[in-house]
């Protein structure tokens, strides 16, 4: 194909000048790539991209100058190194938040090509020569139009690859952590390994853009690798679209194309059009990132949903996409009120039975946590029994978050053992503590936003053999047939909520009520046994109430053991079996709601002194 | 260890880490109280000292001229925060830190290549309006350059220290920085603070770049290296930390870099500020930090206002 290709350029006029800017326009196309899957996809703002392609150009030019090594072995050794560089500064930026991942980023970027100047080994800042030519067959490659021939099969390969993890659980993974870490670790994935994972792969992919790039320049120099070299990558990335990698493609070319058109439209000498190039892109970067953060083609773009817009902008009628979305919001609300109306709930502990004979989900002993000197947890035990609902109520700052924080890992207790079916997960990893089947909510729900109601939830369900990377590219078949089922089982969840009408919305588009309902959905799709749920009542509008309390009530006739913080005590009282009261971090009374309610003090502390 | 030349890197760790620790002091003021990730910190600097060459090269006395470099520095970076960073800020405070940064890198690129555009991108000198002499203690030698400007310095770390502890507007500043939420209660205009933050840090930075001008000569592309250092030594100081304590973490960064000098050749100097700062990073974890709350809080509630 690529033969055809550029026969067919030669045949329109196109010569070895323009095929020059071509061959850049791949180089930097695969560079961009993969800087797109980290910032658009995975949310990390990475500045040590040039560094890494210095790493894996330097790499294989080095080895080729100095020991002669072939060209294929030089290459893969210079992707090998720029992996382990890459990876080796991402693992302590990691783990903690996103400036940090940019500070030491940027640290790696200035002082490795500082030393690429400094030390005596590569050539100085005139760059390392002598490099080995590529040849293929036999023959030496030489023009540019003989390196097309390489060069585009190799972009191919890269976005088919890029295109694959983006597309696939794994690209939904990283996306998850992009939109909200800590709500898609309470779903039971292990985040940082994700990071890690993503960051290593990325800058496999930039060292070999910067192996090609030393090879098909014969040099390899500081300027290509320098800070100028990676804000040209982010500003491709950012004008194209972040999280598309069409627009990558895009990006790289409108940048590369943008010199030789000053040099000749401008009459500027090649060094000032390099100049006004980056003063040009510069401002470009501002601009878009203030006018249309989302790049020229935005995330989740495709050619439907261009001439969707472009319809929608001839016709100019009032956007049927918010139309449908109104729609579709009444009919999941219809149908659930219908449900409802269908069958009333049963009532909570009508049955006058003995909870305390019901064994226990969930029991946890003498938790204690202090931040400072304030004690949030003081000494508080208390059980899920199971199958059944349990309410936590108390004033507020009695802790109530706090407890969930602690018994699904998020913070560690100070003192305290918390068991999840007689099994001891105290000091468990908030993810390792999701897998066991425990998840929670979040009073401000943490739907991630620019998912789509079915990503979010397909993203919850356990077991998909596509985030392994592994599985992703070696075992296509299976992992497109667990991909179905967890389609379904999301399907199912949703169904159950009321909310299959809304499939296709991103998840930030919806009103608090159906992204509560969304997250409900979510943590069903996990498959775990006990939810944790955090104000599952609070700020949703009158007419979701009864629907959202339903779809709770009929968790428990699944048998599902649940927990719920609620300051609505009308809301406690039609759901929760069992409740505890807490106060100042500890639980002061139990019973039923009734029996709370009728003791004085409770309400005294709990609405205030009347 | 070779105590001549120990005499003369600890000097020389003095007269650098001084210069980090102003660095860092005026980033450090621009992070912990708006936790702006202001990568054009570095543009600022270089304005500072192109402008000051610019204006005593059309005849302005030295003392003027700088103090014409250091207002166009400010000006500018509060033109930054007001017209670019504030903006972003409320359009899309979820990706603030995202678009703030890739927006000053853009701000960096845009100012860099200006000037080059402009004046070339040969290396300009600023006058320094004394002789500049050889000085020598021990077996150490420095300039009388030197000297002033370690003094000059301290002076500025003390001042914005001093600004910070005693009077009314440092003390908005420090309510903001410590609680935003409850500055805004009692009436403090935050807007105006960071403003006023974005200035003083930045006035700081172009004191340095004003030394720098004076030392070695100013250039396109000089404030790449001091903005790095800029975010190491306020990284390292913890975000939020004061003056003092900045200016003092420059010192020791500065002292470590230049004492590395015993036992390692000057080529290797970038990479032991860059294990400092990835040895820190490694550790932090372990360490309770208050730090990214607290960046993370002023960011959630500057994207309420």
């Amino acid at each position: 194909m690529e033969l055809h290709l550029s026969g067919q350029m030669l045949l329109l006029g196109i010569g070895e000048y323009h095929l020059d800017i071509f061959n850049q326009m791949l180089i930097f196309a695969i560079l961009a790539l993969s800087l797109n899957l980290l910032i658009g996809f995975g949310g990390q703002v990475s500045v040590a991209h040039s560094a890494l392609a210095a790493a894996g150009g330097y790499g294989a030019g080095y080895l080729s100058a100095e020991y002669g090594v072939p060209y294929i072995p030089a290459a893969l050794a210079g992707v090998g190194f720029a992996v382990l560089l890459g990876t080796a500064v991402s693992i302590p930026a990691l783990r903690l938040s996103s400036d940090y991942v940019i500070l030491l980023t940027l640290s790696l970027s200035t002082v490795f090509v500082t030393l690429l100047v400094s030390l005596p080994y590569f050539g100085g800042s005139y760059g390392l020569l002598g490099i080995e030519g590529v040849s293929v067959f036999g023959n030496e490659i030489i023009r540019p139009s003989e390196f097309v021939r390489i060069l585009l099969p190799v972009l191919v390969v890269v976005f088919l690859f890029t295109w694959r993890l983006g597309q696939s659980p794994f690209g939904r993974l990283i996306k998850g952590i992009r939109e909200d870490e800590i709500a898609t670790r309470s779903l039971g994935k292990n985040i940082f390994m994700y990071k890690v994972a993503l960051f290593a792969i990325t800058s496999g992919i930039a060292g070999l853009g910067g192996v090609c790039l030393v090879y098909y320049s014969q040099l390899a120099s500081p300027t290509q690798f320098s800070f100028d070299a990676v804000t040209t990558m982010i500003a491709m990335v950012i004008i194209g679209g972040m999280g598309n990698l069409w627009g990558s493609l895009l990006g790289a070319a409108l940048v590369i194309v943008s010199r030789p058109f000053l040099e000749k439209q401008v009459n500027a000498d090649p060094e000032q059009a390099f100049l006004l190039q980056l003063v040009i892109y510069g401002t470009a970067l501002v601009a878009v990132m203030r006018l249309r953060p989302a790049g020229i083609i935005p995330e989740g773009a495709s050619i439907k949903s261009g001439l969707i817009r472009l319809n929608r902008f001839v016709t100019r009628s009032g956007g049927p996409a918010a139309q449908t979305a109104a729609e579709a919001a009444d009919a999941g609300l219809a149908a659930l009120m219908a449900r409802h109306a269908a069958r009333p709930p049963s009532r909570p502990g009508a049955s006058g039975e003995d909870i305390s004979q019901v064994e226990s989900a969930v029991e946890v002993t003498g938790l204690v946590k202090h931040f400072g000197g304030i004690r949030a947890v003081d000494g508080l035990d208390f059980r899920l029994a199971a199958g059944r609902i349990t309410g936590l109520v108390g004033p507020n700052g009695a802790g109530k978050t706090t407890v969930f924080n602690l018994i699904t890992g998020a913070i560690r207790p100070d003192a305290g053992v918390v068991r999840l079916n007689g099994v001891n997960i105290t000091n468990m990893s908030p993810h390792g503590v999701a897998r066991r089947g425990m998840v929670r909510s979040f009073q401000d729900v943490r739907t991630l936003p620019r998912l789509t109601v079915l990503q979010n939830v397909m993203l919850a369900v356990p077991g998909q053999p596509g985030e392994n990377l592994g599985s992703l590219f070696f075992r296509f078949r299976h992992t497109a047939r667990v991909e179905k089922e967890a389609r379904d089982k999301a399907m199912e969840t949703l169904r159950f909520v009321g909310m299959e009408g809304k499939l296709a919305f991103p998840a930030g588009a919806l009103s608090y009520g159906e992204q509560k309902l969304v997250a409900l959905a979510r943590m069903l799709a996990t498959g775990a046994d006990v939810l944790l749920l955090d104000e599952p009542a609070s700020g949703i509008d009158q007419s979701w109430l009864d629907p959202v309390l339903d779809v709770i009530l009929q968790l428990r006739e699944m048998g599902k053991t649940i927990c719920i913080v609620e300051h609505n005590l009308h809301v406690v009282e039609r759901l929760a079996d069992w409740v505890y009261f807490m106060e100042a971090g500890s639980v002061t009374a139990q019973g039923t709601m009734k029996d709370l309610i009728s003791q004085p003090r409770l309400a005294e502390v709990y609405f205030g002194n009347a | 260890m070779d105590w001549t030349l120990f005499q003369q890197l600890f000097v020389n760790g003095i007269i650098t880490g001084s210069r980090y620790g102003a660095l860092g002091v005026g980033f450090g003021l621009i992070l912990g109280v708006t936790g702006r990730f202001h990568f054009a910190y570095s543009i600022s600097y270089v304005v500072t000292a192109y402008a000051a060459i610019i204006a005593a090269d059309h005849g302005v006395p030295l003392l003027p001229a700088l103090v014409v470099g250091l207002a166009a520095g400010a000006v500018l970076a509060m033109l930054i925060e007001g017209f670019v960073y504030r903006p972003l800020q409320s359009s899309a405070p979820t990706m603030a830190l995202l678009a703030i940064f890739i927006s000053s890198l853009g701000l960096v690129i845009v100012g860099q290549n200006l000037i080059r555009l402009e004046w070339g991108s040969r290396s300009k000198l600023l006058d320094t309006g004394f002789t500049v002499e050889g000085l020598s203690i021990g077996e150490s030698t420095f300039t009388s350059l030197d000297v002033v400007m370690v003094c000059v310095l301290w002076a500025v770390i003390l001042g914005v220290w001093a600004l910070i502890r005693f009077t009314q507007p440092g003390k908005m500043i420090s309510a903001v920085r410590v609680n935003p939420e409850m500055a805004r209660v009692v009436g403090i205009d935050s807007g105006r603070v960071y403003l006023a933050v974005f200035a003083i840090g930045s006035t700081v930075a172009g004191v340095v770049a004003l030394l720098s001008a004076m030392k070695y000569a100013a250039l396109p592309d000089m404030g790449g290296q001091p903005t790095f250092l800029a975010f190491v030594v306020a990284f390292l100081a913890g975000v939020g930390a004061g003056p003092l304590r900045a200016g003092l973490t420059g010192l020791v960064v500065g002292m470590a870099e230049s004492l590395s000098g015993l036992w390692l050749s000057s080529q290797w100097s970038p990479v032991v500020v860059f294990s400092l700062l990835f040895l820190y990073v490694a550790v932090k974890p372990l360490s309770l930090g208050v730090t990214l709350p607290t960046i993370a809080r002023r960011l959630r509630t500057a994207g309420a206002r």
